[in-house]
C-alpha cells in the first residue's frame, strides 16, 4: 500500500477545496467498489485518495417532477425508492447486496463497461448531472457527460454531486442479460423509456450497456419506433437498427459478434415488454 | 505515510487500531486483531469471503478503508458466536452440512445473519438473492440455502440473536 494520505471530507465545500489543493493527482472515490480492487492489486497506485462516504452527498429528494439523487447515494438506497421503477429495476440487477451497500449511483457513471447498468437506465430516463467546481455549478445531460471509454465531461477540478431524473416517464423496460441470473457483468443491458401521444410513440429512448465504450443511446433504433404504435414490424426495425448502431467489444464475458446479436434480441424483447 | 488511529466498535467494545492510510477493514480485522473468520479471498469484492456487517449492513471488508468505519459498529462471525455453543445460523449450517472446505462459510453466515435480521421469514428467492455475492465452490449452494431456511425456522421469526 503506497497511499500517503486518505482524505475524508465532511462536506462538499471541503471536498472541493481538497481537490483544488491537490489537483488532478487526487483520486476521488465514493463506495470503493471500482477503485479499491485496483488499489488492492497495485494496478492503481494513488498517492492521495479522497473518500466521499462522509461528505454528505447521499440522499434522494423529490423536487416537483424531478428526483434529485445525491452522487454518493448507495445502490441500496436507490433500490428503496419507488418514484422511478426503472431505477429500482436497474439497481436490483446490479452487483450483490454487499456491493449495493457500498457502490454509489454517482460511482456507477464512472464504472467502465460491461459495468454501469444503473447509468444505462439513467441515460434512458434523460437524466441530467449536476457538477460542482470552484467556479460554481453547472448541469448537463447525462448523454453529454460520457465522452469516451473511461472519459467524461468533468473538468479536473469538478465533482459530480447530483443526478437529476424526471419522474414523469411512465412506460419503461429494463433487461440485463448476463451469464448468470445475478451478480454478473452484462453481456448486454437494455433500458427503454417511451412516451405515447394518442397511442403512438412520441418520444423514445433506447439505451444500451456493454455495447459501446460507455452507456450509449441508439438514435436510429429510437427513430424506428417514433410515430409507431409499437407494431411488431416497427419493433423489428428498431432491433435491426440497434444491431447496426451499437459498438460492442470482446472481453471475457462475450465476443463482439455475440453481443451485437444479443443487442438485437434484447432490444426486441424489451420493446415487447413495453407493449405488454 | 503517517499512520493514523481509527476507533470503531467490535464485539461490544471500542477498539483502537493504528494503521497506514487506506488499510482495509479486512486486513485490520484479520491481521491486526486476529479475527481470522474474515478471509482474504479475491480482494476485489467478487467473492464475499470477507463479508462483515457495518452497523448491521453487510459489506465487503476488502473494499473498505478502515478509516470509513470510524465510530461504527462492526460485526464478524467471532462477535456473533456465543461463549458456549454456537449461533443458531452456525448450527443450521452444521445440521445441513452447508460447507465442505469452509472457506466461504464465515461470509455466508454473516450475509445470512444480515438477511434474517432484515427479514426473519425470507422466501427462497430472497435467500438466493441475498447470497448472490458470496461464492462457494464446494457445495453447489443447495445445502446453504437449506441451512438459511432452517435457521429462519429455528429462530421462529424472532430474528437471529446478536
Amino acid at each position: 500500500m503506497t497511499v500517503r494520505e486518505y482524505l475524508s471530507p465532511r462536506s462538499l465545500p471541503e471536498a472541493l477545496s481538497l481537490m483544488e489543493r491537490y489537483g488532478p493527482d487526487l483520486l476521488v472515490m465514493a463506495g470503493g467498489t471500482v477503485a479499491m480492487p485496483l488499489i488492492n492489486d497495485g494496478i492503481s497506485l494513488p498517492e492521495r485518495v479522497m473518500g466521499l462516504r462522509h461528505a454528505g452527498l447521499d440522499g434522494i429528494a423529490q423536487r416537483g417532477d424531478v428526483l434529485g439523487i445525491g452522487a454518493a447515494t448507495t445502490l441500496t438506497q436507490l433500490l428503496a425508492q419507488d418514484a422511478v421503477p426503472l431505477l429500482r429495476e436497474a439497481a436490483r440487477n446490479t452487483a450483490s447486496w454487499s456491493i449495493r451497500n457500498m457502490g454509489t449511483v454517482g460511482g456507477n457513471l464512472f464504472t467502465p463497461p460491461p459495468g454501469g447498468d444503473v447509468a444505462v437506465a439513467l441515460l434512458a430516463l434523460d437524466a441530467r448531472v449536476r457538477l460542482a467546481g470552484p467556479r460554481g455549478e453547472r448541469t448537463l445531460p447525462l448523454a453529454d457527460f460520457f465522452t469516451g471509454f473511461m472519459t467524461n465531461a468533468l473538468a479536473e477540478d469538478e465533482l459530480l454531486v447530483e443526478i437529476q431524473v424526471p419522474t414523469t416517464v411512465r412506460e419503461t423496460a429494463f433487461i440485463k442479460f448476463g451469464r448468470k441470473h445475478a451478480n454478473t457483468p452484462a453481456v448486454v443491458t437494455v433500458a427503454i423509456a417511451v412516451e405515447r401521444r394518442d397511442g403512438r410513440i412520441g418520444t423514445a429512448r433506447i439505451a444500451l450497456g456493454a455495447a459501446g465504450p460507455h452507456p450509449i443511446r441508439v438514435a436510429d433504433a429510437e427513430a424506428a419506433i417514433v410515430g409507431s404504435a409499437l407494431e411488431s414490424d416497427a419493433i423489428q426495425r428498431a432491433a435491426d437498427a440497434a444491431m447496426r448502431e451499437c459498438r460492442p467489444f470482446t472481453d471475457a464475458i462475450a465476443t463482439e459478434w455475440y453481443r451485437r446479436r444479443m443487442v438485437g434480441v434484447f432490444v426486441k424483447r424489451a420493446l415487447e415488454r413495453v407493449v405488454a | 505515510m503517517a499512520s493514523t488511529i481509527v476507533t470503531f466498535e467490535l464485539a461490544g467494545r471500542e477498539v483502537e487500531v493504528m494503521v497506514k492510510p487506506m488499510t482495509t477493514l479486512q486486513a485490520v480485522l484479520r491481521y491486526q486483531l486476529g479475527f481470522t473468520s474474515v478471509k482474504e479471498g479475491c480482494r476485489q469484492g467478487g467473492c464475499g469471503s470477507c463479508t462483515v456487517l457495518v452497523d448491521g449492513e453487510p459489506m465487503m471488508s476488502c473494499l473498505l478503508p478502515v478509516e470509513d468505519v470510524a465510530g461504527r459498529r462492526v460485526t464478524t462471525l467471532e462477535t456473533i458466536t456465543p461463549d458456549e455453543g454456537v449461533h443458531p445460523i452456525q448450527q443450521a449450517f452444521i445440521d445441513h452440512t452447508a460447507f465442505q472446505c469452509g472457506y466461504c462459510t464465515p461470509g455466508m453466515i454473516m450475509i445470512s445473519k444480515a438477511l434474517l435480521d432484515h427479514d426473519p421469514h425470507p422466501t427462497r428467492e430472497a435467500i438466493v438473492d441475498a447470497l448472490a455475492g458470496n461464492l462457494c465452490r464446494c457445495t453447489g449452494y443447495e445445502p446453504i440455502v437449506a441451512a438459511v431456511e432452517g435457521a429462519a425456522q429455528a429462530t421462529a421469526g424472532k430474528g437471529a440473536p446478536r
